[in-house]
């Protein structure tokens, strides 16, 4: 709870140089360094709706402009819209003039109230709906001049093509003079027969000159008289995002407001730039939240927490009681260390960092029920630095000496400890020893402002 | 013909295609006849958590823009867009005078370095829209949100030296709209009853702002306009339209007078104290064309720009030119049988986006890009008054440095005054620039032109 509460007050040095809480980081176990989301890349990895939860394939997806074509979103004010079923009595197809009662669906908004028959869209007879899509009104000329401009930049394309063909042709001119004429003659006349009737076709092809606009004197957008007597009824006038949202028409008025089919939402994955191993998969299925790769860095890295807010004084030396959390599965041997003054740009506050070594214990889900084992005979810890340890935690104390009077009281330090590279073991043969690295990260902690004198 | 289509193109997918305006965002796919989304152009900033813009922040350190940057294209790719970077081209569609250099250049670090991008094309947005109507001639003006700027294209290349603009636009509707409302608007309801609305608003929401615009106001005919300037002081004999209630939040109601509705647009029409408005701009721009041209851009006026798409914005812009076009010192320097108005296949608002996307569904597109190769080598992207070549490098060093210090005023709002200092760094850069810049005008050229599809060699 704390780590995403309180997530301003213990940062770590992604290898880019962000600095970044624990639960925003991932940790690459391929090049064993940790990535902030700005050193990571991201791909969509699945797109579903977010409303039907359907998967949708990439391909069929684009054809439908990332749009899932079951479910609407309300014209008016953007909730998901309900198909709903009512009956109404229809003349009966096959025994004419008898009229039967009969199940007809039409869409509507829980929220707003806004249903399809306000705009006069027939209701449908089955349930899945054949609702009418709103087209634009200048397909057609745009697909015109499109076509146009394809066929012109296909005719530049392929004059550029011909040129890189005659300068090669110049060269074989040239070498005339190494008896090679003949050789190269036939070649060409080979050539020239393959590809001429290609080339031919190319050249021939007369673009049709465009229709150009017309451009005219009127102009459609003269006032009606009626807006300088009639009453405005905002209500029946679109606001910008109504209007927005469908970019196509953009309809002035709340009567020409029509569903928009749902727009889907994607799963995300997360790739180390460096070694474009996979840092984050999420699973295929949109209703699943589990991930198939999921290397965050709070499941590699041990995690720091402040055990409470320690009492600072200018000047004076205070303890401050850190906790210190072993993810791994391990027995993880960490030692603090200074930070190099020269990449310490965040210290304002001196600290005395304990120069004996850290033992942690592995996790163990179970460790926590279990309140027999007293861990402190077995690890002999110096009771100067360590307050307790509890399963796979373990309290221990830093010294500050505050500097600065008006400033947030700041300390840097690195940590160092040993991680078993489960990565390359699995590269390498079988049998082999899973190899065991020290690692190095810088942490920077935020104690906050002084405690007030009384 | 089909017989093209899907020659060189089958494998590729479809660049997307990004109008960054000031106000609001058109993002969507090549060759589509609309943009997928228009989103207002602003994200959320990580450290205080609140919504900027992204142009507001063009000021703050390179790092601080490349983030808020970052932010916001990550939003348009996976949150609207919904594809991989990695695996589409990229046209950005922008003003050829309002974008800076910083901006441009942040956006192109950003999209290649961060999202590994293949290419990415800057496109001016004043010639693509030309795309739009078939035509490779036409005067286009685009009233957008902080500035409306007029650029006249002849066979396909801007005539620079010609372009106008002023900040006339949204953004200065707004700030009228907010200063009549304070001074003369009340609200009703809350604790206690009739209050003017400064009483407890210090600043209106400039989204409060936008919705009165929309959905309230509109631009008036000339006659009308004329009449309530003749008398000024005195009471008006005209009848405004009716007042709105217009529902703000809580249960407080204020009280929109038909004088805000009608007169509010008026700020774009009225002439300052150059006697510059946006019928001035156009013959401005008309006016210093060479003389041969000026009729063929009179009679192909394209509108393009969400602030034009105000009711009854285009009739008024035309009776105004006419108006003006009597006047001195029009009146004796030009003389023009008529002024025509295009008519695009789209709205207002989306027009330099969607030739944008015209541009990107094309074949060329490819040679016409900056490549992220090319971009890993020389991290530099072409800009008409910022051309870079390889070969001179020392030489233009020291020019791009003047172009930067010049290219700045482009962006300041005293655009009307600066025509001498923009073009005196453009004579400074090298022949070899020049000839770069034209054929880069030649090629967008080739493409709007007929049949004449040859691109001149650089």
């Amino acid at each position: 709870m704390a780590t995403f509460v309180t997530e301003d007050r213990v940062l770590y040095a992604a290898s880019s140089g962000a600095k970044a809480p624990l639960c925003r980081l991932y940790f690459c176990r391929h090049c064993l360094k940790i990535r902030s989301t700005n050193c990571v890349s991201h791909e969509v990895d699945s797109l579903y709706c977010p409303n039907c939860l359907e998967n949708m394939p990439t391909n069929e997806a684009s054809l439908k402009k990332y749009r899932c074509s079951n479910c609407f979103d309300c014209p008016t004010c953007c909730h998901t819209l309900s198909t709903r079923a009512t009956t109404i009595p229809m003349p009966d197809r096959d025994q004419p003039g008898k009229i039967v009662p009969k199940k007809v669906y039409y869409l509507a908004c829980g929220f707003c109230r806004w249903t399809s028959r306000d705009v006069g869209m027939k209701d449908q007879l089955v349930a899945g709906g054949g609702w009418q899509n709103q087209e634009n009104p200048h397909d057609k000329r745009i697909f015109y001049l499109l076509d146009h401009f394809r066929q012109l930049a296909a005719k530049e394309k392929a004059e550029k093509e011909k040129k890189k063909y005659i300068r090669r042709r110049s060269h074989l001119h040239l070498s005339d003079k190494f008896g090679l004429s003949s050789v190269a003659a036939r070649r060409r006349s080979g050539l020239l027969s393959v590809g001429s009737p290609s080339m031919k076709e190319s050249e021939d092809v007369k673009i049709q000159d465009i229709e150009p606009n017309i451009a005219s004197e009127d102009v459609d957008d003269q006032l009606d008289d009626s807006i300088f007597t009639q009453e405005l009824d905002l209500s029946k006038v679109t606001n910008i995002k109504q209007r927005h949202a469908n970019p196509d028409v953009q309809p002035m008025k709340t009567t020409d407001l029509y569903p928009k089919h749902k727009h889907l939402l994607i799963k995300c994955s997360q790739r180390c730039r460096e070694c474009e191993h996979n840092l984050s998969k999420p699973d295929y299925n949109p209703h699943s939240i589990k991930f198939k790769i999921q290397l965050v860095a709070l499941h590699h890295v041990p995690d720091l927490k402040m055990m409470s807010f320690p009492s600072l004084i200018l000047n004076k030396e205070s303890q401050v009681v850190l906790i210190v959390l072993n993810p791994l599965d391990t027995l993880v041997h960490m030692t603090l260390l200074p930070l190099e003054k020269e990449k310490d740009d965040w210290s304002t506050a001196k600290i005395v960092i304990p120069s004996c070594e850290l033992l942690l214990s592995p996790r163990d889900d179970a460790a926590d029920f279990d309140e027999n084992t007293d861990q402190k005979q077995a690890f002999k810890d110096n009771t100067s630095v360590v307050v307790f340890r509890k399963a796979n935690r373990l309290a221990f104390l830093i010294k500050v000496i505050p500097q600065s009077q008006d400033e947030e009281v700041k300390v840097a330090f690195q940590m160092k400890y040993d991680y078993r590279n489960l990565a390359s073991a699995l590269q390498q043969t079988e049998g082999k020893e899973p190899e065991m690295v020290w690692l190095q990260h810088s942490v920077f902690l935020n104690l906050g402002r002084l405690t007030p004198q009384s | 013909m089909p017989l093209f289509e899907g020659l060189s193109y089958g494998g590729e997918k479809t660049a997307v295609i990004f109008d960054i305006g000031v106000a609001f965002t058109k993002c969507g796919f090549a060759a589509e006849n609309a943009p997928q989304f228009i989103i207002p152009t602003e994200v959320r900033k990580r450290k205080t958590g609140q919504l900027v813009n992204i142009h507001k922040c063009c000021s703050e350190t390179p790092q601080d823009l490349r983030s808020v940057l970052v932010d916001f294209v990550h939003r348009l790719y996976f949150r609207q867009l919904l594809v991989n970077p990695k695996e589409r081209r990229v046209v950005i569609v922008e003003s050829m005078l309002t974008t800076t250099t910083h901006f441009r250049n942040t956006l192109a670090d950003v999209l290649f370095k961060h999202y590994e991008v293949p290419s990415v094309v800057f496109a001016p947005g004043h010639l693509v829209c030309l795309f739009t109507l078939g035509v490779s001639t036409g005067l286009i003006m685009d009233v957008g949100y902080t500035e409306t700027t007029v650029m006249p294209v002849f066979e396909g290349t801007a005539i620079l030296k010609a372009w106008q603009a002023l900040p006339l636009a949204g953004k200065a509707i707004h700030d009228y709209l907010e200063a009549s409302l304070k001074e003369s608007s009340s609200v009703e309801g809350g604790e206690s009853g009739d209050k003017p609305i400064s009483s407890f608003m210090d600043s209106i929401d400039e989204s409060i702002l936008e919705d009165i615009k929309v959905r309230c106001c509109f631009v008036t005919s000339h006659e009308r306009a004329t009449m309530y300037n003749a008398n000024e002081v005195s009471t008006s004999p005209l009848e405004g339209p009716p007042a709105v209630r217009y529902p703000l939040k809580g249960d407080r109601v204020a009280t929109i007078s038909g004088k805000i509705r009608e007169r509010t647009c008026e700020v774009l029409f009225e002439e300052d104290c150059e006697g510059r408005s946006l019928a001035s701009l156009i013959l401005d721009a008309i006016l210093q064309s060479p003389i041969d041209m000026r009729r063929t851009l009179a009679e192909n006026l394209v509108i393009i720009g969400g602030t034009s798409m105000l009711p009854g914005f285009n009739h008024r812009l035309r009776s105004e030119l006419y108006a003006h076009l009597k006047q001195p010192p029009y009146s004796e320097k030009l003389s023009l049988p008529a002024f025509k108005f295009h008519k695009y296949p789209a709205k207002a608002n989306y027009v330099a986006w969607l030739g944008g996307s015209m541009l990107g569904a094309l074949e060329t597109l490819a040679s016409k890009s900056v490549t992220k190769e090319a971009y890993t080598l020389q991290p530099l992207i072409p800009d008409w008054c910022s051309l870079y070549v390889a070969e001179e490098k020392e030489k233009v060093v020291g020019a791009t440095k003047k172009l930067e210090a010049g290219s700045r005023p482009l962006s300041s709002k005293k655009l009307s005054s600066s025509l001498s200092v923009d073009s005196s760094p453009r004579s400074s850069v090298s022949s070899a620039a020049r000839a770069a810049a034209r054929s880069i005008a030649g090629i967008l050229s080739s493409a709007s032109v007929d049949s004449n599809a040859t691109p001149k060699s650089s």
